[in-house]
């Protein structure tokens, strides 16, 4: 039998460690050092790397305790929009540009000028760079690295259908013509991909043609029967067998059309060969996406990535040391080389130390750089799910289950409802 | 109680009265202590965020500004969105297709497991593997290598003329594959079909065999009627879980839903709803339209049941 004594005894001790539970969970070091929470979005050899360079900063600031976290591309949004409305957001965060103007416009970012000259220097940043992270005249985001639009082709398919490797300044029909006759001389694998899921290549030819894909007030720069053009225009691509059948390329995935041996050409960010360099043997290389102007490739640097701190954050100071030493000590361009884009420092840029892969972007960059303009103002608040919803109807035409006319009408209204909302 | 004469009989029973209310309010206590755990769970985790999506579903909420309300707008949308009766479409074909065929199969595997034979453990075993891996991710992956192009399926429908081409990537094949997958883990259903069928007298085979009843007559007439019950309550179990399937559509089509949003189940849906468009109100509008939606198909079995469960060995079904 057991007493009440007894009893009482054992409600309490219960009832403490249920106290030492809840203390636990507010956590807080009462020995000096500041405790920053950093987040960031990649994969596991990022992870490594990064903790390189929080250990090389922890060595430097020894009262300062970085604890990173990170997910991969779409958790991590998941996440920091969760963590956002629940009204808090790690110290420092990694900060993609569709989605800066919309974390901004939330006041969820610290305005970094207030930093510039005692803890942040933003001195080096390339002069291309200079405004990416303003938004309204506030500082909220510094830039990491800096990646352009690119085709990456595997030059031994290109040469062996006698088809000129591609130089600055061909056209879209130069383009459509290449990969008809890979794709005719090859017989196993196909010259090009369906782009019709790439909103990227949209806005390249929008810029192309003089206009853009967000419009100054916000809105989307692009009206239905372009948008319908657009996708119009993979179809005698689809039908002559120049393009990956958008069923084939769906069941690669997540690979990349080129990386699963499909296609011999495919559209995409420059720093994305990496990646694609890691799913093939084949050799790659990269070339400058056509033109309908020659005089205008449309093409920019864009940030891969930045870096912004949570406008609430109890220790602004020491966020931005952590921000200064990540985008500015050329120790951390060798750590990361070209890993997370080309460095969007100088001294970074010309510090780090480049593996193959990143040097064939670089020297991609270089050759084109005086052609890239700067970067479009930060895309509008909502911007980030567009992405995903072009792609979802750029295959529903792929397969043959919407026209271009009908898709054009769903994404245009989706960007209605989802822009500036 | 209340009305008895208070303490005349036995005299331990004056004591035991006023034991009992403080006892009993103890030992109350201590169960309750003992339930807290749960009782926490249940209105911390389910009953709480079941109240404020309640709430929600009847507002504009985007996870950052306050709540709008908006009446009854997010249930109207939903009529008016075209993917929304598609994500309802694809999500009754799945349930009308993989929950039949799989209790059918269930059945016919636990009838065959059910007599005795060597090696029957093994056999019960290896069945119910597939289940056990229930919606695993890696399952989800294999299943998907299995019936892409140039995959297991489409080189053995190949070889024998069939040219279909990959299952994953065409979206009139894409959530047949959901669908097999939902058929191949027929383990639970049949585990507690082989309970049911453990438990039919032998006298009535017996006397159907003296009949001169056939095989096919002696399911129709003996087995069925007898493990209607169990047949009911696998039926309702498995309707129920197939309206709520999410993982396997996640997995094989890659986060998509795709090709085409043919195999946008009702639960992916909302998941990109709530998550990736964080429209928050909607998707618990959506939550609860979906119980809803399988309250009312739960309601219409249990009516239904009436006519086949209990009266079964008259009319023979």
């Amino acid at each position: 039998m057991v007493g009440t004594r007894g009893r009482g005894r054992r409600v309490a001790a219960a009832a403490a460690v249920l106290a030492l539970v809840a203390a636990g969970c507010g956590g807080g070091a009462d020995d000096g050092t500041v405790e920053l929470r950093y987040a960031w979005w990649g994969n596991a050899d990022r992870a490594e790397l990064t903790q390189q360079a929080i250990d090389l900063f922890e060595e430097q600031h020894p009262n300062i305790s970085v604890t990173p976290t990170f997910q991969e591309w779409d958790a991590y949004w998941q996440r920091l929009n969760t963590d956002a409305a629940g009204g808090g957001l790690p110290d420092v965060m990694h900060m993609d540009y569709m989605y800066l103007r919309e974390y901004a416009d939330r006041g969820l970012l610290l305005d970094l000028n207030e930093q510039v000259g005692e803890n942040l220097d933003v001195s080096g940043t390339l002069d291309a760079f200079a405004d990416v992270g303003t938004v309204d005249g506030a500082r909220y985001a510094v830039p990491i690295g800096g990646n352009t639009f690119t085709m990456v082709y595997i030059p031994e398919e290109f040469e062996a259908a006698g088809v000129e490797v591609p130089e600055d300044g061909w056209t879209w029909d130069d383009y459509d013509a290449a990969i008809e006759q890979v794709s005719e001389s090859s017989g196993e694998i196909y010259g090009g991909h369906d782009y019709g899921t790439l909103i990227w290549v949209l806005e390249l030819q929008l810029r192309q043609e003089g206009g853009e894909l967000f419009t100054e007030d916000g809105g989307l720069g692009v009206d239905a029967a372009r948008l319908a053009e657009f996708w119009s225009h993979m179809q005698p691509l689809r039908d002559s067998g120049a393009i990956v059948p958008t069923s084939e390329a769906v069941e690669v995935q997540p690979l990349a059309t080129i990386g699963a041996g499909l296609s011999a050409s495919e559209f995409n960010w420059d720093n994305q060969l990496a990646r694609f360099t890691g799913e093939t043997d084949r050799e790659l290389a990269l070339a400058p996406v056509p033109t309908s102007d020659p005089d205008n490739l449309g093409q920019y640097l864009k940030p891969s990535m930045m870096y912004a701190a949570f406008s609430r954050t109890e220790h602004p100071a020491e966020a931005a040391m952590l921000i200064d030493f990540m985008t500015n000590s050329p120790e951390v361009a060798q750590i990361f080389g070209g890993s997370r884009g080309i460095p969007a420092n100088t001294a970074q840029r010309e510090g780090a130390e480049y593996n193959e892969v990143d040097q064939a972007i670089l020297d991609y960059e270089d050759a084109i750089f005086d052609q890239l303009t700067v970067p479009p103002p930060a895309p509008p608040a909502g911007a980030g799910s567009l992405e995903g919803e072009f792609i979802r109807l750029g295959e529903t035409v792929g397969l043959g289950e919407a026209t271009p006319e009908e898709a054009a009408q769903e994404f245009i209204a989706y960007a209605e409802q989802t822009l500036g909302s | 109680m209340a009305e008895r004469p208070p303490a005349k009989a036995s005299p331990d029973r004056p004591a035991r009265r006023r034991a009992r209310p403080a006892r009993a309010g103890r030992e109350g206590a201590a169960g309750y202590l003992f339930l807290s755990p749960w009782i926490l769970g249940i209105v911390l985790l389910t009953l709480g965020p079941m109240l404020a999506s309640l709430y929600l579903s009847f507002t504009d909420y985007n996870l950052f500004d306050q709540p709008e309300w908006v009446g009854l707008d997010n249930y109207a949308a939903m009529f008016a969105d075209e993917r929304w009766r598609g994500s309802v479409r694809v999500t009754l074909v799945y349930v009308l297709l993989s929950v039949p065929a799989k209790l059918a199969l269930a059945l016919a595997v636990a009838m065959l497991l059910a007599r005795r034979r060597r090696g029957e453990g093994f056999y019960r075993s290896a069945f119910y593997a597939p289940s056990l891996l229930g919606a695993s991710v890696s399952l989800a992956l294999v299943w998907r290598a299995l019936f892409m192009q140039d995959g297991a399926v489409d080189r053995t429908l190949s070889s024998v003329g069939i040219e279909l081409g990959g299952w994953v990537g065409n979206p009139d094949y894409a959530l047949l594959v959901l669908v097999v997958l939902a058929i191949w883990q027929f383990g639970a259903p049949m585990v507690i079909f082989l309970a049911g069928l453990k438990e039919v007298p032998q006298e009535l085979y017996e006397a159907a065999d003296v009949d001169g009843a056939g095989r096919w007559r002696k399911f129709w007439s003996v087995t069925v009627p007898m493990i209607s019950p169990v047949i009911f309550f696998n039926l309702l179990l498995e309707t129920v879980n197939a309206f709520q399937v999410f993982t396997a559509s996640y997995v094989v089509s890659n986060a998509t839903g795709g090709p085409a949003d043919s195999t946008l189940f009702y639960t992916l849906y909302l998941y990109f709803q709530g998550f990736t468009d964080f429209r928050m109100g909607y998707a618990s509008a959506m939550a609860w339209m979906l119980v809803a939606g399988v309250g009312l198909v739960t309601l219409l079995l249990f009516r239904l049941s009436r006519a086949w469960v209990y009266y079964a060995g008259e009319d023979g079904r």
